[in-house]
C-alpha cells in the first residue's frame, strides 16, 4: 500500500511541477529589438546612428553572435518596403520555414531611413534594392557575400526559406 | 459562253481605301511639348503638355519603373496603407500660375495586389502616365514652374529607394504660346 501511494504521490507531484513550473515557450521576436537566442535559436537586433559608429557596434555584434555560434549578418530594410516586412511578419507568425532557415543567425538590422542608401559617411554597404543581407566575419567586416530578394521568387516563405538557409548555412 | 469581266476595284484595293478613311476619321497626332525627364532610383519620369483630342491641355508625367517593378497607386495615402508602399504624385506647387481643372488622371488603372494588405492598389508593371487636365495662363511667353513627383518601386520581393516630393523645375509655355507651337 505504501508503494501504491507513494507512486501516486510522485505522480500528483510532477503534474503540479508541470503546471507550476511550464517549459518555456518556443517564441519568435516580438520586435525588431528582440534579443533573446535561446527560445528561436536565432537572434534579431537594429542598431541606430544615435547608438554610435557602425562599424564599431558591427564589430561588438559579431563579437557577440560568435560567442553565442551565430553567424553575424547585416540586413538593409525599411518600414515601408512591404517585401521587408512579408519576411519580418513570417518570422513573427513562427513559419517553420522561416525560423528553421534563420537558425543560427544574428540578424543585425539596419533601416535605410536612418542609415542611408550608399551613404559612405554612415557606411560602406553597396546594395541597389531591400530587403538585403550582407555576411559578416567575426570582426564585424563584410565577407562579400551577400543576397538580396532578387535571389527568390514572389515573397512568400516557400519561395525564401531555402534560399536564406542556403545563403546563411553554405548548404 | 463568254464570260463577263467583273468591273470595280480589286479587294486589296477597297481594303486599303477603307482603312485609309478610318484613320483619316480618328483624331490627329497630339501635340505634345516635353518638359523634362530624368532617371532617379532607377525610375524613368518624363514630363510633358499636350493637347488631347478635344483640344484640352494635359500636363502629364509618365513613370517607367525597371522590368518587374510596379508603382503604387496614385489614390493610397502618402504614409502608405499601414505604413506600406508610396503613393505616385505628381502636383504643382501651391502658388502656381497654372490652374488645375480636373482630378488627376491615370493611363492604367491600379490593382489589388497579389500580397497582404490588399488596400495597397498597385499598378500593373510597366510605364504609368498622370495627367491633370489644366489651363495655361493667358497670353504669350513661357513661364517657370515647380512640379513635385513622388513615387516608389517594388517589385514582389523587393524594393528601390522611394523619390518623395522631389521639385523639378520646368519652362511651360503660356496659353498663346502653346496653341502656336
Amino acid at each position: 500500500m505504501n508503494t501504491k501511494l507513494t507512486l501516486t504521490l510522485i505522480g500528483i507531484s510532477l503534474l503540479a511541477c508541470n503546471f507550476l513550473f511550464p517549459p518555456p515557450q518556443r517564441l519568435a521576436p516580438e520586435s525588431a529589438d528582440f534579443q533573446d537566442p535561446q527560445p528561436t535559436g536565432f537572434t534579431i537586433v537594429r542598431l541606430h546612428p544615435k547608438d554610435g559608429d557602425l562599424q564599431t557596434m558591427l564589430a561588438s555584434k559579431a563579437q557577440e553572435a560568435t560567442a553565442l555560434g551565430q553567424i553575424p549578418v547585416v540586413e538593409f530594410d525599411a518600414t515601408w518596403c512591404p517585401p521587408c516586412q512579408a519576411i519580418d511578419k513570417a518570422i513573427k507568425a513562427n513559419n517553420d520555414l522561416m525560423l528553421s532557415a534563420y537558425r543560427d543567425t544574428y540578424i543585425i538590422k539596419l533601416d535605410v531611413d536612418e542609415w542611408g542608401w550608399g551613404d559612405s559617411r554612415k557606411h560602406d554597404f553597396q546594395f541597389e534594392g531591400i530587403p538585403v543581407y550582407f555576411k559578416l566575419d567575426p570582426e564585424g567586416k563584410q565577407t562579400g557575400e551577400v543576397i538580396d530578394g532578387g535571389a527568390w521568387g514572389e515573397d512568400i516563405p516557400e519561395n525564401i526559406a531555402p534560399v536564406m538557409d542556403a545563403f546563411f548555412h553554405g548548404e | 459562253m463568254a464570260t463577263k469581266s467583273r468591273r470595280g476595284l480589286p479587294p486589296f484595293l477597297k481594303v486599303m481605301l477603307i482603312t485609309a478613311a478610318l484613320v483619316s476619321c480618328t483624331s490627329a497626332p497630339r501635340e505634345t511639348i516635353s518638359l523634362a525627364s530624368f532617371t532617379e532610383n532607377y525610375v524613368d519620369v518624363s514630363i510633358f503638355l499636350e493637347h488631347d483630342s478635344r483640344g484640352n491641355c494635359l500636363l502629364s508625367a509618365t513613370f517607367t519603373p525597371p522590368d518587374g517593378y510596379h508603382l503604387y497607386s496614385k489614390d493610397i495615402p502618402v504614409t502608405g496603407i499601414e505604413g506600406l508602399g508610396k503613393p505616385t504624385l505628381f502636383e504643382l506647387a501651391a502658388n502656381s500660375q497654372i490652374t488645375v481643372i480636373g482630378e488627376l488622371m491615370e493611363s492604367v488603372k491600379a490593382q489589388e495586389p497579389g500580397f497582404e494588405p490588399k488596400e495597397l492598389l498597385v499598378y500593373p508593371s510597366g510605364p504609368v502616365t498622370l495627367s491633370l487636365l489644366i489651363e495655361l495662363p493667358s497670353g504669350d511667353g513661357w513661364i517657370e514652374e515647380e512640379i513635385q513627383v513622388t513615387y516608389m518601386a517594388c517589385s514582389g520581393k523587393q524594393c528601390k529607394p522611394p523619390v518623395v516630393a522631389r521639385r523639378v523645375l520646368v519652362t511651360i509655355p503660356c496659353e498663346d504660346t502653346f496653341s502656336e507651337e
